[in-house]
């Protein structure tokens, strides 16, 4: 009977150079339906504590959530996970783009590959078969050549190519992973996992339909139907499709919580330049679109008048390498975040880790026989863009900051670790958590470190009146809350924003999918898994299924010696932002603490350990993990 | 005066117009105006007039003024 999986994993030894096929059954993917629930414990089951990141012990997996590939708008992520070389515990990353869905159609849920090539190697997937190639050519190639060189010698416009560029084969430590040139799994450094193996790209082409593989594929090509249709009939993801990620600038700055000059400030003056207006202006030609997504939030843009090939700056990378570097040209933005793609940066942390270079540089612990006479101060375009290519090519002092900011504050001493904006290693996201306080839990909590998706933010249940506030009342949220309120309510509404969002991640939803962030209704994307699957699920086991996912993660970083003492945020968060809408106001450190202690028991976790009690894990089915920990 | 609709807010707008120049011959109180425009005020978060943050049920504003208005995801509140 089909329940939306094709029930196998592909197996990849690169030391071994062997190839096999693991078959699961539906019992388990009930348990571990996809996404970042099934990469959690496939990361718990095949890496042994205290492993080297960037050794050939880490495995690297790739999971397709439970309705990735499916004809619904938003239905495309897929997760890359492994042990983080930038923080040392759980690593993940989601992505849209199409080679989720192509894997899909390839015949399998997952890859882990084990192992490290003696050469460069790339992986190349076809229906059900792999082959492991020969990648020596490859290796040092830019992400644009190498997919057309791949494309060509398997004879296929149509293959879908995952890869990394300089960033990855260096292994700077927050590397990126690209597919189609585009799309991204940013976050964790799972490039630099990729290159640690001599891994240079696994190319995929599947033939198979989506829909012989689901339950009901009646009533999901119906549901497709209609979200297509309403995305224009939606504001929210009109607004999206509209002027994408980049609309989100004007807003946040007007409300003082736009990053400027590394987490100082919260309005940035030169923010008209960054505005959407003039990125319309200034660098759009076009607007894409992920597999069968009907929103088409991406973004074209030209730069000097020259097409680039590797997609538009979102948001993160303009308040990253735009305010938060204090650089107020959008050209200079679009150029940094074309670097980023072109070598496979995560935008943010590599953003975030030159705003900290920059504020060393203005303290005097940089100087310049290290910058070989760079001023790299704020606002300095050529300062910005010479130090993201020296990150990616690690010269000079791009090899330190190559490291991350955590680890090149150690190095630097003095002040440096003030002004580190990391949270477990990662960097910060551009939101401010002192304007909304659910954020900062986010950013404290997540297993990855500061990470902005991990639930939805207070802004969504700030106003009765919202959309969004609407969109969210089927969780249970009956209250609106204030941004800044923190409260018993505010932890007990970001518990259910958090599993809400987790869920997302586990069944391949995009962010931008489901409410309360935009148009798809969670009535929608429960009936979107039960015509998947033909599961009998309700709302409450959905949210089960992200609330277990989080905690296998969780389980992977106490077991990696994690404690509540790293569930913590900059200092600076504690302090008070400059200027802007919000001057003045800082997060309240022992409020926030006592908050933090109210969400561990919220989620049944030790506040004093911050590990998940063996009731908890017990109550969700996965009493096992706590004998990991 | 000039109007911005931040965010998804221009949706509510016929024309979908992001900004908008409404001449003004007497102050006027900024909802009955979203009124008119058929903006609900309700999915506005921020109010922002000549640069500064205030209060959208207190707010008039008059020919010449510029006024941003912004819903909760595109920005926030105070």
């Amino acid at each position: 009977m089909a329940y939306g999986a094709t029930g196998k994993i592909l197996r990849v030894d690169l030391t071994r150079a062997s190839i096999t096929v693991e078959e699961f059954d539906q019992e388990f993917y009930r348990l571990y339906p996809g996404g970042k629930a099934l990469a959690a414990f496939l990361l718990l089951r095949e890496i042994k504590p205290r492993v080297d990141p960037l050794g050939p012990d880490n495995v690297l997996v790739l999971v397709n959530g439970l309705i990735t590939g499916a004809p619904l708008s938003t239905a495309t992520r897929f997760t890359a996970a492994a042990k983080s070389p930038l923080t040392g515990g759980y690593g993940e990353s989601e992505a849209g783009g199409f080679w989720g869905p192509e894997l899909k159609l390839a015949g399998f849920e997952a890859i882990v590959i084990t192992g490290c090539a003696q050469e460069p190697v790339y992986l190349w997937v076809k229906d059900a078969q792999a082959r492991i190639r020969d990648a020596r050519h490859l290796w040092g190639q830019e992400p644009a050549q190498a997919q057309s060189a791949i494309r060509q010698e398997l004879g296929d416009k149509l293959i879908r190519v995952l890869q990394i560029g300089a960033g990855g084969e260096n292994k700077v430590r927050f590397a990126a992973l690209t597919n189609d040139l585009r799309h991204f799994n940013g976050r964790t450094g799972m490039g630099a996992v990729m290159g640690s193996k001599n891994l240079k790209a696994i190319a995929v082409r599947g033939t198979g339909r989506y829909l012989d593989l689901a339950h009901d594929p009646q009533a999901l090509a119906e549901l497709g139907r209609t979200l297509a249709k309403r995305v224009k009939e939606h504001p929210q993801s009109w607004d999206l499709q509209d002027k994408g990620t980049p609309g989100l600038v004007s807003g946040l700055n007007a409300a003082g919580i736009f990053p400027t000059r590394n987490f100082r400030q919260g309005a940035f003056e030169g923010v008209d330049k960054l505005k959407w207006e003039m990125y319309q202006k200034e660098l759009l030609t076009a607007r894409r679109s992920c597999y069968a997504c009907a929103v088409r939030c991406k973004r074209e843009v030209a730069i000097d008048g020259r097409a680039s090939e590797y997609g538009g700056p979102e948001y993160e990378a303009i308040g990253g390498f735009g305010a938060n570097c204090g650089i107020d040209d959008l050209q200079a933005v679009a150029k940094a975040n074309e670097l980023c793609g072109r070598h496979t940066l995560d935008a943010i942390s590599t953003s975030a880790t030159v705003a900290f270079a920059m504020e060393c540089f203005e303290h005097g612990l940089i100087g310049l026989k290290d910058t070989d006479g760079v001023e790299l101060r704020f606002g300095n375009v050529q300062a910005m863009l010479w130090l993201v290519d020296k990150i990616a090519h690690r010269q000079g002092l791009g090899n330190l900051m190559a490291e991350g900011s955590r680890r090149a504050a150690e190095v630097i001493g003095g002040d440096a670790h003030l002004f580190a904006m990391q949270v477990k290693g990662q960097e910060l996201p551009m939101h401010d958590p002192r304007g909304k306080v659910g954020v900062g839990f986010s950013y404290a909590i997540s297993e990855t470190g500061a990470e902005h998706l991990s639930a939805y933010h207070d802004t969504a249940i700030a106003n009765p009146n919202s959309v969004t506030f609407k969109g969210a009342a089927p969780l249970g949220i009956s209250e609106a809350l204030p941004p800044r309120e923190l409260s018993s309510k505010k932890v007990a509404a970001y518990a259910l924003l958090e599993n809400w969002s987790s869920l997302g991640k586990v069944v391949g939803f995009c962010y931008f999918g489901p409410a309360p962030r935009s148009f798809i209704s969670i009535d929608e994307t429960v009936s979107a898994v039960r015509a998947a699957t033909g599961w009998d699920v309700s709302l409450e086991d959905l949210l089960r299924i992200g609330e277990r996912a989080t905690n296998l993660a969780r389980v992977f970083n106490i077991r990696e010696g994690f404690s509540r003492k790293d569930d913590t945020l900059p200092d600076r968060l504690f302090a008070p932002l400059e200027n802007g809408a919000l001057a003045g106001v800082a997060l309240p450190r022992a409020e926030f603490e006592q908050a933090m202690t109210e969400l561990y028991v919220v989620k049944g976790w030790d506040p004093d350990t911050a590990r998940p009690t063996r009731q908890r894990l017990a109550a969700l089915g996965i009493e096992w993990a706590a004998d990991l920990m | 005066m000039h109007l911005h609709l931040g965010g998804h807010l221009n949706w509510y707008d016929p024309h979908k117009r992001p900004w908008l120049t409404i001449p003004l011959v007497e102050p006027v109180a900024l909802v009955e105006l979203l009124g008119r425009l058929q903006v609900p005020p309700g999915q506005v978060a921020l109010t922002v007039v000549n640069g500064r943050l205030v209060s959208l049920d207190d707010a008039r504003v008059s020919d010449g003024d510029r006024v941003e208005l912004y819903p909760p995801m595109g920005g926030g509140s105070r």
